[in-house]
């Protein structure tokens, strides 16, 4: 579950940190040719009966892409959706593997970074 | 309509093609910068388990991107080798150097090239496909996807259909001309810039992955 909190988002924040980034995650998302061969290194994608969801692709064009995408104009709700995505389908195991060599794995904790800055984490001890 | 297509805008693509890419590459060596050297630790070789060096090889294969997806893994390959060397090689584009330039590189035979091109259109049918029945590749297909397809191999179709007579002759090659065009003017600046990227990913950024020194980083 996500910490529930509703402080408003620093969207200044969140622009910062992308913009720290920005050459890598830009590239990243127009490199991804969306071919999906890097469904099968993830073992919670097997886990998890094939879901497309759980694919590497998947889960880094929908937590860092969309917060690429709206250039940190993001919601509350939207950063806990995507918390969901990077705690709760990614591990960060490191085990992916992309044909073009993108670093998903970072591209998820910079995710994870940007939810972190603004409070949103997932409260795996209050459970 | 014609005389626009095969003059200004095949030149006009042919430039955005050459600036395009200098421009992408000058970009990516002033964004990326030296990478540190790396010291791995490496486990004595006494130590290495046995099982792990005495994997056959095929079990090897297995493991790997082609073993795990072979169809397509080589359909890809297949496709992006031909993709290349099917215009290269084309006799009538080694025509139109040898009209306008007055040089010709070798070409492969006109029926030889034609199976080529049957070939990159069973590959694009088989994306195609793929893009519209697989639910993995539909979960992050976005019609973005659907136009870089469009753009990738409208070239050959409508190239194909020229050569055979398909339709109208001067509509079709007047077509192939403005999707050769289009390619060019695309490769830079759309997801096709992976046709470069892909090597300086792959091999001069610095990862677990890198197929060559990987000498760079962000």
């Amino acid at each position: 579950m996500a910490e529930q909190t509703t402080a408003p988002v620093n969207t200044d924040e969140i622009k910062s940190i992308l913009d720290k980034h920005k050459d890598q995650v830009k590239l990243s998302l127009k490199l991804c040719a969306h071919c999906t061969l890097c469904a099968e290194s993830c073992f919670l994608f097997h886990v998890k009966d094939k879901d497309p969801r759980y694919m590497p692709s998947h889960k880094f064009i929908n937590s860092i892409g969309k917060l690429y995408k709206k250039k940190g104009n993001v919601s509350r709700k939207t950063l806990e959706e995507i918390s969901e995505i990077v705690w709760r389908k990614c591990v960060l195991c490191t085990r992916c593997y992309c044909p073009f060599g993108i670093d998903i794995p970072k591209m998820i904790a910079l995710a994870r970074q940007i939810c972190r800055s603004q409070g949103v984490v997932q409260q795996f001890d209050k459970e | 309509m014609y005389d626009f297509i095969r003059g200004p805008f095949a030149w006009a693509a042919l430039i955005i093609f050459v600036i395009g890419t200098i421009f992408q590459l000058v970009r990516y060596f002033s964004l990326s910068k030296k990478a540190g050297i790396v010291h791995y630790k490496t486990i004595p070789a006494q130590k290495t388990p046995e099982s792990a060096v005495q994997l056959p090889f095929m079990a090897r294969v297995k493991l790997t991107i082609l073993g795990v997806s072979p169809v397509t893994v080589i359909t890809s390959t297949v496709f992006h080798v031909l993709l290349i060397i099917t215009p290269i090689f084309l006799v009538a584009h080694g025509v139109l150097t040898d009209v306008a330039w007055g040089f010709s590189i070798p070409a492969f035979s006109e029926g030889f090239s034609d199976f080529l091109t049957i070939v990159v259109m069973i590959c694009g049918a088989y994306f195609l496909l793929r893009r519209i029945f697989s639910a993995r590749v539909r979960a992050i297909t976005t019609l973005y996807d659907y136009i870089i397809w469009v753009i990738a191999f409208a070239p050959f179709i409508t190239g194909f259909m020229a050569y055979h007579h398909m339709f109208n002759y001067n509509v079709m090659i007047t077509l192939h001309i403005f999707f050769g065009g289009l390619m060019l003017i695309a490769i830079p600046f759309t997801k096709l810039v992976h046709m470069f990227y892909f090597f300086i990913n792959r091999f001069l950024m610095k990862s677990e992955h890198t197929f060559g020194k990987g000498s760079r980083t962000w």
